[in-house]
């Protein structure tokens, strides 16, 4: 099972949660997450080209506004890292569950060496971003980070992103078991997601410059950002009335 | 069905064919424009900016290319008839999601405004050399429609063509219009609306367990669900059965992929246009498009004041190509010259089609202006007299010579 299809169930269980009427949710990814288990989430599902799904996503929420548009996505920083952070910026209303993979992934340290990676053989040398970070940086009214086995958690941050209007980025902490991880094994797998859950230490609220992840030091998860913003539809009606006046016709 | 009143800015215009794409598009229903500007399509975009909030339509100036084409699959996914409007690099960088939108089947309109290229190549100037780009640019099967306007007013009377036939057959409808015609003012008559024909995507009205989103009708085009209407959409761009589930066999990747071409091709005498001027007694055909056509008809003249039975033959849409009329036309003529702002790219598909019946020749241009009507010209009058048979690419090499070494 890859990492996708378990932070499906999770998201699953936000859904409860959060009691959205199913029909009116719509789940965006990019091209490498093809979950089967949305098949039976009862939503509607768009699967994307590499780093389109938050553009994508940006469109079908501007293109019905009834909607609850939530992005799953990989390649955020990568190919798809402009689109986050316009989108972000312009604090377009969706929720981004991140899946961190650790592409550029110096987060085990030397104790955890054995881990190698399919496109890194040899360990890696290369820095991570800091995710939540960013997204605060870049204007996000709600960050969160847990770790895959978070999984009462993370369902918490995910129905509570869905409950907020504006741009929302929970990163997921995850093996991406199909495409980097080179030891696929049931054991290898369970031991990596188990590794990050120990790993970790919960911080709310704390600064999101002290939450980047360093080899050799606690992964901080928890709720990180939670403010408001107004959305870029309602600023651009509220803006375009005030300037434009009776002339105007809201943009529904 | 006819246009929404409250859409069409009814009257007469003096207004640079940019302008008139958006207005056009605008009237044919556009409610979503995701754009990066470049020229010379910037006054188009504008254009929509300045009129779109008196209609409830909405223009987002997104972050690059790639992510305006991806909200406009996303827009018109979810019901909104929406447009990019772009010039060359711009069009490249769309590629990789047009094939996206090609696959998911989301009707959705591209206005490229073409410059000279390659590359950054001549941003102010005219060009017609996106041509194929537009037919072939992204990777794998599937086909497009592109429509190719000669002036402002055709570009209005175009844009809403592209948006209708992208609503009725679910294809990405591309306006390929060019600097020349983008920048050229002239009087633009927008009808009132009683007179604009609109059409609208089929909707699916059936119970939704019994939906499945990619099986066709008779016209090979299926019947289209919108997000939030508890469908259960799954639309992926990776081959899929009837229901969008991704499936990997030889037997789905037919249905998906030959559905793509099957849906233009067996459609393609319903989509077709073509204008003709004489081609009954013709012996020598003019085939051209856009700009160049009304640069053609100066040629067409000079070669009747010299008794040169010579026909014209104008492409309204370029994709798909009008085969039939080309095999047609060369079984009786001597020969086509195809003149455009290019090295040779209709040229090669006319002379793809006229099977070796009928000489062929190309009159190329590099760009940033548009051809001289006495190129023309001497072309056509090579092809009534001479008794050589020529190819696009001999044709090419002659030219070659004449203007390389006198």
């Amino acid at each position: 099972m890859d990492s996708m299809d378990q932070v499906v169930d999770v998201f699953s269980d936000a859904l409860n949660k959060s009691k959205f009427d199913r029909s009116k949710v719509s789940v965006v990814s990019d091209v490498y997450l093809s979950p089967e288990a949305v098949k039976n989430l009862g939503v509607d599902f768009f699967h994307t080209t590499r780093g389109s799904a938050i553009p994508f996503a940006t469109g079908l929420k501007l293109g019905n506004l009834g909607l609850k548009v939530v992005v799953f996505i990989g390649d955020l920083l990568t190919i798809g890292g402009n689109h986050f952070l316009h989108s972000a910026r312009g604090n377009m209303d969706l929720v981004v569950v991140c899946l961190n993979h650790f592409v550029y992934k110096k987060v085990g340290g030397k104790e955890r060496q054995d881990f190698h990676f399919h496109l890194s053989p040899y360990t890696s040398y290369e820095e991570p971003f800091n995710i939540p970070h960013l997204a605060k940086s870049f204007g996000a009214v709600y960050v969160a980070r847990w770790t895959l086995l978070h999984t009462r958690e993370l369902a918490n941050s995910i129905s509570e992103a869905m409950q907020k209007k504006g741009f929302s980025v929970i990163e997921v902490i995850s093996p991406g078991v199909n495409y980097f991880l080179e030891n696929r094994s049931v054991d290898g797998v369970s031991d990596l997601l188990e590794y990050y859950y120990k790993n970790s230490e919960v911080k709310n609220e704390v600064d999101t410059k002290k939450v980047v992840i360093e080899p050799n030091k606690k992964i901080i998860v928890g709720r990180f950002v939670d403010r408001e913003r107004e959305t870029f539809i309602d600023s651009y009606n509220r803006q375009l009335m005030h300037v434009i006046g009776k002339k105007f016709r809201e943009y529904k | 069905m006819q246009a929404d009143p409250k859409d069409v800015f009814t009257g007469s215009y003096y207004i640079d064919g940019d302008v008139a794409a958006a207005y056009g598009a605008i009237a044919a229903g556009c409610k979503f424009l995701g754009g990066y500007p470049i020229t010379p399509s910037t006054e188009a975009a504008e254009a929509f900016a300045k009129r779109a909030p008196e209609v409830g339509a909405l223009f987002v100036q997104m972050e690059d290319e790639l992510g305006s084409i991806a909200a406009v699959l996303g827009a018109s996914c979810s019901g909104k008839k929406a447009m990019t409007i772009t010039s060359g690099p711009g069009f490249s960088l769309m590629m990789e999601n047009i094939g996206l939108g090609a696959a998911i089947e989301a009707p959705f309109v591209i206005i490229n405004v073409q410059r000279g290229g390659p590359s950054t190549g001549i941003p102010t100037s005219t060009g017609q050399a996106d041509l194929m780009q537009a037919r072939w640019g992204s990777h794998g099967d599937y086909e497009v429609i592109a429509l190719a306007p000669d002036s402002p007013q055709e570009s209005f009377e175009f844009a809403i063509k592209a948006f209708n036939l992208a609503e009725k057959y679910r294809v990405p409808v591309m306006l390929m219009t060019d600097e020349c015609v983008g920048h050229m003012t002239e009087k633009v008559v927008v009808p009132p609306a009683s007179e604009i024909e609109i059409e609208n995507r089929k909707y699916y009205r059936g119970p939704a367990d019994a939906y499945l989103p990619f099986k066709r009708d008779e016209n090979v085009v299926p019947p289209i669900a919108k997000p939030g209407d508890g469908y259960g959409l799954y639309m992926t761009g990776l081959a899929h059965d009837e229901k969008g589930y991704p499936i990997f066999n030889r037997d789905t990747s037919l249905s998906t992929t030959r559905a793509l071409v099957d849906k233009i091709r067996l459609n393609a005498d319903k989509i077709i246009e073509i204008e003709e001027d004489s081609l009954d007694d013709a012996e020598v055909v003019v085939i051209s498009y856009g700009i160049t056509s009304r640069v053609a008809l100066k040629a067409v003249e000079l070669a009747r004041k010299d008794d040169i039975k010579v026909g014209a033959l104008r492409l309204i849409t370029v994709w798909p190509f009008p085969e039939k009329k080309i095999v047609e036309l060369s079984k009786k003529v001597k020969g086509f010259v195809v003149p455009e702002i290019n090295y040779g790219q209709i040229a090669f598909e006319v002379e793809r089609c006229s099977h070796g019946n009928a000489n062929m020749i190309l009159v190329p241009h590099g760009g940033a202006s548009v051809h001289i009507p006495e190129d023309i010209f001497g072309a056509i009058r090579q092809v009534a007299e001479d008794k050589k048979r020529y190819s696009a690419i001999v044709s090419y090499k002659t030219y070659l010579e004449k203007q390389v070494f006198g």
